[in-house]
C-alpha cells in the first residue's frame, strides 16, 4: 500500500471514514434502546418478504425510500437496475431470493435522472460499460417507434427509464425460478416502480403482472 | 414452506412507508429535494451482501446521497465479471467516489454454504465457487476452529480480502488510487452486535 505515488489521504476523507463507524455505533445504541433483543432476533436468520433490484445511485437507498428496517428486504443494486439474461450476478440473487428465501414480491425500482440510462443515450465509448449499457440501447430498439415519437428530450429520457424498468421485470419473469415458484405458490409477484428524486416519491408503473407473465410464457416457458 | 400471505397489504405498506419517508425528509429539511435530482456526490462506493440484515445506509446511519451501492450474493467481486466491474468503472470513473468499501458480514448464508459442497444448482454453485476455493485452500486453518460459525466467519474475512484484491485489479480503480488518492477498505459487519469493524486488507 505504501507506494510513493499514492498521495496522503486528505484529512476530511479520513474523517468521513471514521464517521461511518461513529454513526454505526450511534445506530446500534438507538436500536438497542428501542428493542434490546433487536440484534438477537436478526442473528437467528433472515426472512425478508421482498427482493429489491434497484440502481447503485446513492440517492436511491432501498430501505430508506421504502420505510423498511434491517431484515425486511433482500437487495441487489447495479448500474441502471438491469437484469441481463446471462448475468450470473443478478441471476444468483434472484435464484437465492426465490428458491431459498421464498420472497413474496420482487420490486424493480428505476429512478428518473438515472446516469446509466443517460450514458446509454450518449454516443460515447465507455469501455467496460459498453456491453452493460448496450442492454439499455436494446430497450430503446424494442420501443423505437414510441421513443422516436417523443419530441421533448426529457420526456423521452424519462420514458426510456420506465421502459427499462419494465424490461427488467420481464427478464425476471423469464427465469425458471420465478415461473416455477409462481406456478406452485402464486408468488413472487413482480412490480415495476420508478423513484422520483424531485419529491422522494415512488411511482408504481402498474403493469398487469398476470397478463405480462402469460404473454411471456408463450415463448419463454421453462417450467 | 411459508404460508401464502395476501400480497396487496405488503406492497401497500411500502408505498405508505415511502410517503412517510418523503414527508419526514421534508419536515427535517424543507429544501432537501432542491437540487437533489441534478447530481449525486457520494464519497463512498459500498460493495456488500444482498442480505436483508445489512442495509448499508441504515447501519452506517448515513443520509441518502452519501453511498453508491452494489450488493450481490456474498459481496463477491471477480475480475472477469461485467456487472460488478461496470459498477466500479461508473463509481470511480464517472461519479468519482473517494473510498471503496467491501463489506462482508457474520452469519453469511453464502459462506455457510461454501463450508460444504451441497449442490445449489448451476447458478449459485458457480457464483460461490470462489468461496469454496478459499475454504479448500485454507482447510488446515479452518479445521482448527471450533464451530461452523467461526469457520464461516473466517471464510467471510478471506472473501472480503479476495474481493478487495480484485477491486484493486480494476484499471480504473488503479488509476484513481495513483492519481487522486482513492482508497479501498475491507469491513466485516457483526450481526449479533450490529457493529462494523475494519479488516486489515493492506498487502
Amino acid at each position: 500500500m505504501d507506494s510513493p505515488t499514492i498521495q496522503p489521504i486528505p484529512r476530511y476523507l479520513q474523517q468521513s471514514h471514521e464517521r461511518i463507524f461513529e454513526n454505526n455505533r450511534k445506530w446500534v445504541a438507538s436500536k438497542r434502546e428501542a428493542d434490546p433483543a433487536f440484534f438477537e432476533k436478526l442473528s437467528a436468520g433472515q426472512t425478508p418478504e421482498y427482493l429489491y433490484i434497484g440502481c447503485s445511485d446513492s440517492r436511491v437507498p432501498a430501505n430508506e425510500i421504502m420505510g423498511l428496517d434491517a431484515g425486511e428486504v433482500f437487495v441487489h443494486r447495479n448500474i441502471a437496475n438491469l437484469v441481463p439474461n446471462t448475468d450470473l450476478n443478478v441471476m444468483s440473487v434472484i435464484n437465492y431470493a426465490v428458491r431459498h428465501l421464498h420472497v413474496k414480491h420482487i420490486v424493480v425500482c428505476g429512478h428518473y435522472n438515472c446516469g446509466g440510462v443517460k450514458a446509454a443515450l450518449t454516443p460515447a465509448d465507455m469501455g467496460i460499460l459498453n456491453p452493460w449499457l448496450r442492454n439499455i440501447r436494446d430497450v430503446y430498439r424494442l420501443h423505437e417507434k414510441e421513443l422516436d415519437g417523443i419530441e421533448d428530450k426529457d420526456a423521452k429520457y424519462n420514458r426510456l427509464i420506465e421502459l427499462n424498468t419494465i424490461e427488467s421485470c420481464r427478464n425476471i419473469m423469464k427465469t425458471a425460478a420465478v415461473q416455477q415458484s409462481y406456478q406452485k405458490n402464486q408468488y413472487p409477484i413482480v412490480h415495476g416502480w420508478v423513484f422520483d428524486l424531485h419529491d422522494g416519491l415512488l411511482k408504481d408503473l402498474k403493469f398487469d403482472f398476470e397478463e405480462t407473465l402469460e404473454g411471456i410464457m408463450k415463448i419463454y416457458q421453462l417450467e | 414452506m411459508k404460508q401464502h400471505v395476501p400480497p396487496v397489504d405488503q406492497i401497500e405498506r411500502i408505498l405508505q412507508g415511502n410517503k412517510a419517508h418523503a414527508r419526514r425528509t421534508l419536515e427535517a429539511d424543507p429544501e432537501f429535494f432542491k437540487g437533489y435530482a441534478d447530481k449525486q456526490r457520494p464519497g463512498v462506493l459500498w460493495i456488500g451482501c444482498a442480505d436483508s440484515r445489512v442495509p448499508e445506509t441504515t447501519i452506517s446511519d448515513s443520509k441518502p446521497g452519501e453511498i453508491f451501492v452494489h450488493r450481490n450474493i456474498a459481496n463477491v467481486v471477480n475480475t472477469d465479471e461485467v456487472g460488478a466491474n461496470s459498477v466500479l468503472d461508473f463509481a470511480v470513473g464517472n461519479v468519482k467516489v473517494q473510498k471503496i468499501v467491501v463489506c462482508g458480514h457474520t452469519n453469511c448464508g453464502g459462506a455457510a454454504a461454501a463450508l460444504g459442497d451441497a449442490n445449489l444448482g448451476p447458478n449459485l454453485n458457480k457464483w460461490i465457487e470462489p468461496l469454496r476455493e478459499l475454504r479448500k485452500s485454507h482447510q488446515g486453518e479452518l479445521d482448527k476452529l471450533k464451530t461452523d460459525y467461526l469457520r464461516g466467519l473466517r471464510v467471510v474475512e478471506l472473501n472480503v480480502q479476495r474481493s478487495v484484491k480484485n477491486v484493486k485489479a480494476n484499471a480504473t480503480v488503479q488509476q484513481a488510487m495513483k492519481g487522486r488518492g482513492l482508497t479501498v477498505h475491507g469491513f466485516v459487519y457483526d450481526i449479533p452486535t450490529g457493529e462494523l469493524r475494519a479488516l486489515d486488507t493492506a498487502e
